[in-house]
């Protein structure tokens, strides 16, 4: 089977985000990352498209993402001082959606900056 | 004063790395954009560029060093005070000059080299803005870079460190114009690290529920506030179940920005990139979730009486 290749895919592992990769990736994993350092190669190889985690837990149990969803918005409205916190390794869209929600909250944000 | 690592590529002749090991944790930083590169600048590449590494211990970046500085540990600052006192022609104490690990020579030799550069670049890392004295470390580096321009275009730069803290920076900036340590309990954003950082509000138990993204806490911060976030009702979204997953009350797995989710990502130098995922992941990405319990939290009644803010302060 041929490979599916991407020219100039972007690494998002460390700062530098290198954006010449070259992606060989069939339909579930990606088998050759050319110009990435070792870094960048273990970090594009060791992910797959595979079903390997549940959707959703909560506490502990599989739910459906819908549940999850709910459950969360129960749990950050219901709260008098919510935090979101994180937000290093996601797209800056995601990013624009959490400054978002911590506004609809009321809530504290904060990244790894802070660390 | 900062600049973006292109101008470092074609420019700079004189780069400092101070208090980071780019060699192991940014691999492709001396190849692809500082170092190695040619260009109409610097045409013999890494022969026209002169790089010091500062640092308390060697490390594999040292191979990559023409000169290395090793201080001792917990000494930044005053060895930056020292360079700033010298490039000002001022009269430095040996004893003081004893203290750092240097010698007055070496440290007098570093300000020639700088002040003869075309283009000088220091890079800075943990090294030196997570040891002692902190974001005073970093305010004297940048204070030296500063006062460098009187003889020659200098700029500082921070070494990133996983994927798009940068890009939460740019967000949360744009957004509410503060980069991080935000609160928005008076209904507008406020800025105050140390009060609103996540390590100090979950050590003081200040929050009563935390959503978690694109981190794992639970692996990195200190046990108090990790159990914190086990008392709490916790919303972790992750690729992997991680160890955040484990103590918390929900976890939706999410797609890998990068390699299974389509957006953006910001380089250290500020710079936004496409992401090019090439897989198509069964989960949902981050901006989706995230999204959907926003709006979800929007069909429920606001937290903020209509009349506004004024009330809370009567109270
Ligand atoms: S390829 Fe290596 S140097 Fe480039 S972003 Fe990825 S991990 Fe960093």
């Amino acid at each position: 089977m041929s490979l599916n290749v991407i020219h100039n895919a972007t690494c998002t592992f460390c700062g530098c985000v290198c954006d010449d990769i070259e992606l060989h990736s069939d339909e579930t994993r990606i088998h050759e990352a050319k110009k990435a350092c070792v870094l960048g190669k273990a970090w594009f190889l060791n992910h797959t498209a595979d079903h390997d985690y549940p959707d959703a837990l909560i506490d502990g149990r599989e739910a459906t993402v819908d549940e999850a969803i709910e459950a969360a918005a129960t749990f950050l409205h219901d709260a008098h001082m919510p935090l979101i916190y994180g937000l290093s390794n996601t797209t800056c869209e995601a990013q624009r959606e959490a400054v978002s929600l911590a506004d609809r909250l009321g809530g504290l944000l904060d990244s790894h900056t802070s660390l | 004063m900062t600049c973006t690592l292109g101008e470092v590529k074609n420019r700079a002749d004189f780069i400092v790395y101070w208090g980071g090991n780019p060699a192991e944790c940014h691999p492709r930083h001396f190849t692809k954009y500082t170092l190695m590169q040619k260009s109409k600048f610097l045409p013999r590449g890494r022969k026209d560029r002169t790089m010091i590494l500062v640092d308390i211990r060697e490390t594999k970046s040292g191979g990559a060093a023409d000169i290395f500085l090793q201080i001792r540990p917990g000494k930044d600052f005053e060895v930056l005070t020292i360079l700033r006192a010298i490039l000002k022609g001022q009269h430095v104490n040996s004893s003081i000059v004893a203290e750092t690990g240097l010698t007055l020579e070496q440290m007098t030799d570093f300000i020639d080299r700088a002040k003869k550069a075309r283009f000088g670049c220091m890079f800075f890392g943990m090294g030196l803005s997570m040891t002692r004295g902190k974001h005073m470390n970093s305010a004297a580096l940048l204070t030296l870079a500063a006062e460098l321009n009187a003889f020659t275009k200098f700029v500082a730069m921070p070494m990133r460190g996983h994927g798009n803290v940068t890009g939460a920076d740019v967000i949360m900036r744009w957004q509410t114009g503060f980069p991080f340590g935000i609160t928005f309990n008076r209904g507008y954003p406020r800025y105050n690290p140390g009060e609103f950082s996540t390590v100090d509000v979950l050590v003081r138990g200040d929050t009563d529920a935390a959503l978690i993204l694109g981190a794992d806490p639970g692996a990195t911060m200190p046990q108090p506030a990790i159990d914190h976030l086990a008392r709490i009702p916790t919303i972790v979204l992750d690729p992997k179940v991680t160890h955040t997953s484990r103590l918390a009350r929900v976890h939706i797995t999410t797609s890998v920005a990068g390699i299974s989710a389509p957006g953006t990502a910001y380089r250290m130098d500020e710079i936004p990139l496409p992401l090019k995922p090439a897989l198509k992941s069964p989960y949902p990405t981050d901006e989706e979730v995230v999204r959907r319990i926003n709006e979800a939290v929007a069909r429920k009644p606001h937290w903020m009486p209509a009349d506004g803010p004024m009330t809370i302060m009567q109270h």
